[in-house]
């Protein structure tokens, strides 16, 4: 039988192995050559519990037997290959789905709490079990966007609506309500201290608002590119509806709009930083603080990562409506589509996502990640469900829970 | 025979013929030629030779050559030496007397020399010296000739010959030339060894190539004729086909006119007109995005509001649904109560109003969509309306709605007296153009809503109005009846042009944003581009569809046009139109989108693009909507 010269290494130091080539057979299968690595780790310390690992050759994740995936990519048999490894993600599998009346248009995680709003003008709390805990009504039109301003401060915040929810008495109680834009609002974002926050609009403005409770009813503490008469040069942020907004610092302010540009804004000064500019519509972006890379989803059925070059994630069927980078592993991101296809991704290999979490019968509207405590290191990852999408059906919403 | 020669000479010298000079044939009847002196008869000699004789003489005889018969005595005589030099002499043409010399001496009597006395002294006749009077007279007769016209002078000759080549200018390329394109059949193959009747045995066919041979089509065969093996020649049978075979050749030499075709090579790639490749003219939609669920019946109209962000729809089961583009949400459902045929968007960003016919009436209703500022100053305006005093007679009634409708959204009723096929707003969107179905100038009203009247600008018709549209720059008034598309200017209320389309039955029309350019759609499948500063004549007839067009539409920012048919398609077409008057419109087909499917063997209804986007909203008869991004 054909050997294989491998030379196996990995970043996480726990499990590093000896800096030698090992010799394995050809035709093995992941499994095995993981077990290899087991044994050599078990005889290294004693203490070693079984883990499975994923191996990466040249940036990519053979799904095959290494033979093949050599064949496939053209990769010498000569040579030492190279191997990496890396724990093995168990497929993320649905726990439990939360019903709505109406279709979900955005979630939004926290530690504890899940946040998610609804075209029947409502939002509602969950806990991570599943439960409903609060449900707010008040809203005047559809709710499209919402955020967690202050987790400790237990208020929340939706679209040009502040809400104050108490833990304890489980009451939630309207704080105020920031009028000023023409269009409905589509995105909003909070800053780190959640003093701040501000919003996108389909009527081309960024609204920048306060979120101190002062005397006066409306908060609009500065409005970059404030409409018609006192800018004329420059009236609008964008020619176009703005999707999607985030702070990507605490000075630094993201948007992308449907005229097809990415700009980055000043949050101070409200000028403009830069603009990136892209071929098709951008629905959503998303930062991760922890890889310091934008991503971006747009109809043309790309999720792209936006550093020194751009690379695109080509898996989706249909426009992708939701990206969102995982707050704790540095390359991890999911992605959901009109396709009703959820996908995670690691950007190593961006040609085939890690896993398609196909559970819903219709489109995704948007998905997100809770960050819950250091000790179970778990990852929920909120997505909506529909049966029917006449508009009056019962829908659920379903996390999906994965421990390692 | 009588004595020898000299006596016979004698003898005929006395006995002489006194006939005289009468032809002798005068006596070929008779026994005699003539009387002698004495005044007795000649008698002819007897003459019982015959042929045979004669020849034996010939034979015989060696002075037969020189016998010959008196005539006047019939008797035979024999020429003397003399004589027989005599005829050769006569015959050769010289004289008969041997010693005469021609050419003696001849003596001058006048000699070339002038002498000093003349021959004659005469002196010269005094006609010499005078002019004639004959030639005078002769000379003014004709002289009066000539004047009087008789004589005219000589033609000059035809010098143009009066044979000539026929073929001198023939065309060698025309069918009178094709002898000289002629190709001479080809020559027969010389027979080779498997023709023999004792062919070498390599030349004889094994069994396995026999049955190969029988099996093959005749046309196909290398050798007509299996080679065969006979002892000898004469063993060799006759040959079946010898006068199929001769037949077939005269006709290559004869009947069959062999000629060179002339014929034109041409790459079939230069043929096809140079177009820019799809790929090269992006944006535009290419594949389905979202689909758009709800309606339980076929869907005729749909329409986006100017900002792009939502979208109407009017369908056969009696309901307007408004959708949010983004997501495919029904926002809102209207149930109206009927078929809805049309409805349009007011293109004002700043009124939320949306127009749509059903039956015949026309419904204004606020969508209450976006933001609610503009809602509320739309309510506000269509409230301000104050009546005028005295009611003026209008072709429409204006109906307010009842509050049970206004719950609905419904602001407004325009009624008629008959169905309302379209209804199309003015980019001001202040006036709103109906097309009804009813014969009779009364086709066409045009609406003002500020002011809540109605006018009818047509006097007479001129035949099925089917569409009509505002022209986007201009006061012009499009409308396309069945077979031509007439443009009419709204202030000076007079035809400005008419164009024809060429087609059947126009279905639809759409104006180019710049307002240069209109597409018709046709029942007979064809899209019709006029460029109006080119001519009233189609500038570009577009056959793509298999079946009927049911929509056309242009896209307001961004080069693409759209047409939706009954064979389910939706084909985008780029149309650039360029600012520079002498370079013609280039339309480039560039995508057919497929997604709905047929039902009643109807496919796509309406086609409509975003405003800003590159993408194209199609209903169809299958219920649904589809977004192609």
């Amino acid at each position: 039988m054909a050997q294989l010269q491998a030379h196996f290494y990995t970043d996480n130091k726990k499990y590093a192995v000896d800096d030698v080539p090992f010799s394995i057979p050809a035709t093995s299968e992941i499994a095995e050559v993981s077990s290899i690595i087991n044994k050599l780790l078990e005889a290294k310390n004693e203490f070693h519990k079984h883990v499975e690992f994923d191996f990466l050759i040249k940036g990519q994740f053979p799904q095959m037997l290494l033979v093949k995936h050599m064949e496939l990519e053209n990769i010498s048999w000569e040579e030492v290959v190279e191997l990496e490894y890396v724990e093995k993600y168990t497929a993320p599998q649905p726990e439990w789905c939360m019903l709505h009346d109406d279709w979900i248009s955005s979630i939004k995680g926290a530690e504890e709490w899940i946040l998610s709003g609804s075209y029947d003008r409502t939002s509602q709390i969950w806990s991570l079990e599943g439960k409903s805990i609060m449900t707010t009504a008040g809203h005047t039109d559809v709710v499209k966007d919402m955020a967690w301003v202050k987790k400790d401060s237990l208020s929340c915040l939706l679209t040009t609506f502040l809400w104050e929810w108490n833990v304890e008495r489980n009451k939630v109680k309207s704080l105020h309500c920031g009028r000023g834009h023409a269009g409905s609002v589509d995105s909003i974002a909070v800053d780190n201290s959640g003093t701040k926050f501000f919003s996108g609009s389909w009527d081309k403005m960024l609204k920048i608002w306060s979120t101190v409770p002062t005397d006066e009813e409306d908060e609009m503490e500065e409005s970059i590119k404030q409409p018609r008469k006192k800018q004329k040069a420059k009236q609008l942020a964008h020619t176009e509806a703005i999707s999607s907004v985030l702070w990507s610092d605490p000075e630094e302010i993201c948007s992308v709009s449907w005229d097809h540009t990415i700009r980055v804004w000043d949050a101070e000064s409200g000028g403009l930083k830069s603009t990136l500019t892209g071929n098709e519509v951008f629905n959503c972006i998303s930062y991760s603080p922890l890889c310091k890379h934008l991503a971006s989803g747009s109809t043309d059925r790309h999720i792209r990562l936006w550093f020194f070059g751009v690379v695109s994630f080509t898996s989706h069927t249909s426009w992708v409506t939701s990206v969102k980078w995982s707050p704790t592993h540095e390359q991890q991101l999911i992605s959901g589509s009109l396709d009703n296809i959820v996908k995670l991704w690691d950007i190593k290999s961006c040609k085939a996502p890690l896993y398609n979490l196909a559970a819903h019968e219709d489109k995704v509207l948007s998905a997100d990640w809770t960050d819950t405590g250091l000790l179970l290191k778990a990852v929920d990852q909120g997505c909506r469900r529909l049966s029917d999408n006449t508009g009056h059906c019962p829908c659920s919403w379903l996390p999906t829970r994965t421990r390692w | 025979m009588v004595g020898t020669g000299a006596d016979v000479v004698a003898i005929l010298q006395d006995i002489r013929n006194t006939v005289g000079n009468v032809p002798l044939a005068w006596y070929d009847d008779f026994p005699h030629v003539g009387y002698d002196l004495d005044g007795k008869r000649i008698y002819k000699p007897l003459r019982t030779r015959d042929e045979l004789d004669q020849f034996l003489d010939k034979m015989d005889d060696p002075d037969y050559w020189r016998t010959v018969q008196d005539k006047m005595t019939g008797h035979d005589l024999r020429l003397t030496d003399e004589q027989v030099a005599l005829v050769q002499r006569l015959q050769k043409g010289q004289f008969g007397d041997e010693s005469f010399n021609p050419y003696e001496p001849a003596i001058d009597f006048f000699s070339g020399n002038i002498m000093i006395h003349p021959v004659t002294n005469r002196p010269a006749d005094k006609r010499s010296f005078i002019p004639s009077l004959v030639e005078k007279e002769k000379v003014s007769r004709m002289v009066h000739a000539i004047k009087m016209g008789w004589i005219q002078p000589r033609r000059p000759r035809d010098t143009s010959p009066s044979f000539y080549d026929l073929w001198a200018q023939e065309d060698p390329n025309a069918v009178l030339g094709r002898h000289k394109m002629h190709v001479p059949a080809p020559k027969l193959a010389l027979p080779g060894h498997s023709e023999s009747y004792n062919p070498p045995p390599e030349y004889l066919p094994t069994e396995e190539e026999r049955l190969a041979w029988m099996q093959q089509e005749p046309g196909e065969r290398k050798l007509n004729f299996l080679p065969r093996k006979f002892l000898s020649l004469r063993a060799v049978p006759a040959y079946g086909r010898f006068i199929q075979e001769r037949f077939e050749r005269c006709l290559d030499l004869y009947l069959c006119p062999r000629q060179r075709k002339m014929r034109v090579n041409v790459d079939p790639e230069d043929l096809i007109p140079k177009l820019p490749l799809p790929r090269d003219l992006q944006p535009f939609p290419v594949c389905q995005a979202l689909v758009y669920r709800g309606h339980s019946d076929l869907v005729r109209c749909l329409s986006v509001s100017p900002g792009g962000q939502w979208l109407a729809s009017g369908s056969d089961d009696g309901s307007l649904r408004f959708w949010e583009v983004s997501t495919a949400r029904c926002m809102r459902t209207v149930p109206v109560g009927g078929v809805v045929r049309s409805i349009a968007w007011n293109p004002n960003p700043a009124i939320c109003l949306v127009a749509a016919s059903m039956d015949d009436a026309v419904l204004l209703l606020n969508p209450a969509l976006g933001d609610r500022l503009l809602v509320g100053s739309t309510d506000q305006l269509l409230d301000a309306f104050m009546p005028p005093e005295e009611p003026t007679l209008q072709p429409a009634r204006w109906l307010e709605a009842s509050e049970e409708e206004r719950q609905r959204g419904l602001r407004l009723r325009i009624c008629h007296s008959k169905p309302v096929i379209q209804v199309t707003w003015h980019g001001r969107g202040d006036y709103l153009a109906v097309v009804l179905a009813s014969p009779g100038h009364t086709q066409v009203l045009i609406h003002q809503l500020s002011r809540r009247r109605s006018q009818s600008p047509f006097r007479r018709s001129h035949g099925q109005v089917q569409r009509v549209a505002f022209h986007p720059t201009r006061p012009f008034l499009l409308v396309a009846s069945q077979r031509s598309v007439r443009i009419y200017h709204l202030l000076r209320q007079e035809l400005t042009k008419k164009l024809m389309p060429n087609c059947k039955w126009v279905s639809s029309l759409a104006v180019h944003p710049a307002g240069d350019n209109i597409i018709c759609g046709s029942y007979d499948s064809k899209l019709v581009w006029f460029d109006l500063d080119l001519s009233t004549k189609p500038y570009k007839v577009l056959r793509h569809h298999k079946k009927a067009l049911r929509a056309v539409a242009f896209h307001p920012r961004y080069p693409l046009f759209a047409s939706g048919s009954d064979d389910g398609t939706v084909i985008v077409c780029h149309g650039m139109v360029y600012n520079d008057l002498l370079q013609n419109p280039l339309l480039v087909p560039v995508k057919v989108l497929k997604g709905h499917t047929l039902t009643r063997d109807l496919g796509v209804l309406d086609v409509a693009f975003h405003p800003t986007q590159p993408w194209i909203f199609s209903s169809g008869a299958d219920s649904t909507i589809r977004l192609f991004s």
